[in-house]
């Protein structure tokens, strides 16, 4: 795996755009007609469920390749992109309870996007664990990727739950929807959060390989 | 806060925790994978201490 400065330009800018919509989102946005000042929580909320679905995809493409190619770069790409994409889901989590607390007056509620998100974290959480357990590389590398297929199965179930199930949870916006006021700093925080996730996951896969080079030396 | 109107005021404390929360823990998590990587990377002889 080669060493770059690229991952470390992703942060900055990601950085930078997300401070850049954030700014834009807390104080030049107008304020929501029902939801008030409160709805301001959506520019940093629905980036981060986006991009958390996005590196478990990406996670879902490696343990895809690492199963079929016999090459270590893509486990590394897996852990890489399994550990980003838990944070993001785990962050997704506690940004939701303290949105659902002044508009549904609860911190958590089992309706069905909270509970297949909730899986979620757990599902992959928990195959970052069993690589923790496994001291055969080749081994951690076949189960962790059959793992992930197998754990991916939520995700899109997650994305779809709104729609299939009477869901406390609304549906997914989309530019038609959205007043254009709001979708700049959507956007803005949405490629800030994808920078900062890209640059991650290629930091955290580059530890990774590293650190198997060192375990095989 | 939910009123018989449906519409929600005030309600900033709520926002500046969720923006609190994922600064912290973004940062936290950031900070957390560089100092891996440069201490993976200073074991190999890489880096420089």
């Amino acid at each position: 795996m080669r060493d770059s400065r690229l991952p470390y330009g992703l942060l900055a800018l990601g950085l930078a755009l997300l401070l850049w919509g954030s700014y834009w989102g807390l104080f030049l946005a107008p304020r929501e007609t029902y939801m008030g000042d409160v709805q301001r929580i959506m520019y940093v909320h629905v980036p981060t469920a986006w991009n958390a679905m996005l590196a478990l995809t990406f996670a879902f493409a490696c343990a895809l390749i690492s199963l079929f190619r016999d090459d270590p770069v893509w486990d590394a790409r897996l852990e890489g992109a399994l550990e980003v994409g838990v944070v993001l889901s785990a962050l997704l989590c506690m940004q939701g309870a303290i949105w659902a607390k002044p508009t549904w007056g609860v911190w958590w509620d089992w309706d069905p996007r909270l509970t297949t998100t909730a899986v979620m974290v757990f599902a992959f959480g928990g195959i970052l664990a069993l690589r923790e357990f496994v001291d055969d590389p080749v081994k951690r590398a076949t189960w962790s990727a059959v793992a992930a297929i197998i754990a991916y199965v939520d995700v899109p179930i997650v994305y779809f739950s709104v729609k299939w199930w009477n869901s406390l949870h609304q549906t997914q916006s989309s530019p038609e929807t959205v007043s254009r006021a709001f979708q700049w700093p959507l956007r803005i925080n949405a490629f800030g959060m994808l920078f900062l996730m890209s640059g991650l996951i290629a930091l955290r896969a580059r530890l990774a390989f590293l650190r198997r080079e060192e375990e095989v030396a | 806060m939910p009123a018989d109107t449906g519409v929600i005021s005030g309600g900033w404390e709520f926002v500046w925790a969720a923006y609190s929360v994922s600064a912290v823990i973004l940062t936290g998590y950031a900070v957390s994978v560089l100092a891996r990587y440069r201490a993976q990377r200073r074991r190999r002889g890489e880096v420089k201490r």
